[in-house]
């Protein structure tokens, strides 16, 4: 019984690191543009929730608009700056979006301060559901089908739609794209926006369970780049696969050796790259 | 070459920084940890300049290296020479180890591949608190004894960070100037081309990450000695992206540009700190700013001035030649 607990926590907490690794790896995908500023937006996306939460709004109101908040920052970021600095060296990528990443996180610090705090449940989904011996928080199992449906709605959005077709041939070639009279510019703002928009609704998400705290976008941001290693770069079914694989030995090792199961993630991915260099669902 | 970049000039500016550092800065533990952090981002600089690696994983280095000299200095009584070999040794060794899987991947997936080892790292120690103390990291790390009593005046353990620094500076120097650094060199600008002529280009890259190791673990145990700790956020993520900042906004087309790079740092880091807690916040729109504006590092911007003066009085020059 513990143990379907824990994979059922481990499913949840992967459905987590798929929508924050989903984002960074189609940024990559597309741009080949490595986001260190991603975590950021995940903390960004946490602390907005937690500060409309605290204004009185509602929680389904106050996680979907923080994430909005969270795209159009970082839509208005990629016009105005990003986009000067993608021909540049990945050395500048990086320098640019930790610098971004270290001002989110001071911003966050300044209004907010350094010691975090925490975000009820909303109405509702507070409390446990209880089938014979099997006890869940209902939140938690929220999640997870929340995470579901959206996944769904992801797939869906990259297989079948226009945006989608666009999103997946500019990852294969962008002059192509730009060739064929696509605004591959204004592509590469909405997909960027989308990106970071997903790892602030996963902030969002996330905050009535673990709280918020300045410094979760530097661990969300590894784990992140660890899903991304192991399901291969620009893959959506790498993304989800790796996310829920890591979030399920996470959770497992969490009863089997509580000090180590994060260290048995970051083993897991050194000997996957190891074994399979690309990932398990990356490209040559 | 410009004569700035010449390795006897710079060689003799790196004596000159270790001269003029306690002519202007007041603590000796300030000073001494420019020195150390200015090592280390040459260390990076042998891997982001002249190897065209870009390593988020220097941390585990540093970390690894005050590990060494927290437990056997404290735990082990081990002398303080025979600790700095074995955290140089350790480095090298971890190094290699760290360096030869990475390479496995290129440009982007290699940077996430150092972080990603950079927090497997971290979480070893963070997990093995026996050995490392966890989060409260090991205490009492002794400065050194060479005969005359413990340097409890950190000017005189500066005098020992300052020889390091120096000697391990040359070394580093020579190693670029040598038949090796010129292949790295080979390898940063046409990796399949220095392939095909026949290069071991991953023996080569992984050498590289070998002594960047070894000389980044000393430096993390001389901190170690300096400090009196060897705390957990030496080896944490934030080290290696200190560490990679340092180099970058030096620059990377000489060593000496990690020595700007890392003075800067520190001492900019040391005013502000004093001034304003949330100063990382400016130093995030530095970053920006340099990317955008800078980015051959202060040290390109010294060559810059440096290439207008020296015009301009050869301009001289040659206007007194006609008179």
């Amino acid at each position: 019984m513990t143990y379907l607990f824990q994979v059922l926590n481990g499913i949840g907490l992967g459905m987590l690191y798929f929508l924050l690794a989903v984002g960074l790896s189609i940024i990559f995908g597309l741009l080949q543009f490595v986001n260190f500023a991603h975590g950021a937006f995940y903390l960004l996306g946490a602390y907005l929730t937690y500060d409309l939460v605290e204004r009185g709004m509602s929680f389904w109101l106050a996680m979907p608009i923080a994430a909005l908040i969270v795209a159009v920052v970082a839509g208005v970021t990629e016009a105005l700056l990003l986009r000067r600095i993608y021909k540049l060296p990945h050395t500048f990528h990086i320098l640019v979006t930790v610098g971004i990443a270290l001002f989110i996180q001071e911003l966050v610090i300044i209004l907010w301060g350094p010691l975090g705090g925490s975000v009820a449940a909303p109405d509702g989904l507070n409390g446990v559901v209880i089938w014979g011996d099997f006890i869940y928080p209902k939140y938690r199992l929220f999640t997870i089908a929340f995470t579901a449906v959206l996944a769904l709605v992801l797939y869906w959005a990259l297989e079948r739609t226009r945006l989608g077709a666009i999103v997946r041939a500019g990852s294969e070639s962008t002059e192509n794209m730009a060739l064929l009279g696509y605004d591959t510019l204004r592509i590469n703002t909405v997909v960027f926006a989308a990106g970071a928009g997903l790892a602030g609704l996963a902030g969002g998400l996330v905050s009535p369970i673990r709280g918020v705290e300045p410094f979760m976008g530097v661990e969300a941001l590894s784990i992140a780049f660890v899903v991304v290693v192991i399901g291969g770069m620009g893959s959506y079914v790498g993304a989800l696969v790796a996310g829920i694989l890591v979030g399920v030995v996470q959770s497992l090792m969490a009863t089997i050796w509580p000090e180590g199961a994060r260290l048995m993630i970051y083993i897991g991915m050194a000997s996957i790259i190891v074994m399979m260099p690309r990932g398990l669902f990356g490209r040559a | 070459m410009l004569l700035i970049n010449r390795p006897l000039v710079q060689f003799g500016l790196a004596l000159l920084t270790v001269l003029a550092l306690p002519l202007f800065l007041r603590s000796g533990i300030l000073a001494s940890e420019v020195l150390i952090y200015a090592l280390i981002a040459a260390a990076c600089n042998l891997l982001l300049g002249y190897t065209g690696l870009l390593s988020f994983g220097q941390g585990i280095f540093f970390g690894l290296g005050s590990y060494v000299a927290g437990i056997f200095l404290t735990r082990y009584g081990v002398p303080v020479w025979m600790v700095l070999i074995m955290a140089t040794l350790l480095g090298a060794a971890v190094a290699t180890l760290v360096g030869w899987l990475s390479i496995r991947r290129q440009g982007v997936y290699f940077v996430m591949l150092t972080l990603a080892f950079s927090q497997l790292f971290y979480f070893l120690a963070y997990t093995f608190s026996d050995l490392t103390g966890g989060d409260n990291g090991l205490m009492d790390v002794p400065r050194p004894d060479l005969g005359a009593g413990p340097m409890n005046n950190a000017w005189s353990f500066y005098i020992f960070v300052a020889v390091s620094f120096l000697v391990l500076f040359a070394l580093m120097l020579q190693a670029t100037q040598s038949t090796f650094g010129r292949t790295l060199i080979a390898v940063r600008d046409n990796e399949e081309r220095a392939a095909a002529i026949g290069f071991p280009v991953k023996a080569f890259k992984t050498a590289a990450f070998a002594i960047s190791g070894a000389v980044t673990a000393y430096g993390g145990a001389l901190k170690a000695m300096l400090i009196g700790v060897a705390p957990l956020a030496n080896i944490e993520h934030h080290t290696s992206e200190m560490i990679l900042i340092m180099t970058i906004i030096g620059g990377s087309t000489s060593l000496f540009a990690s020595v700007i790079g890392a003075a800067a740092y520190m001492i900019l880091a040391d005013v502000l700190s004093q001034i304003w807690p949330r100063w990382l916040l400016l130093l995030g729109l530095a970053l920006v700013c340099v990317a955008l504006f800078l980015q051959k590092g202060l040290w390109g911007l010294i060559e810059k001035l440096w290439v207008m003066f020296f015009q301009k009085d050869q301009s001289l020059e040659k206007k007194e030649a006609e008179h």
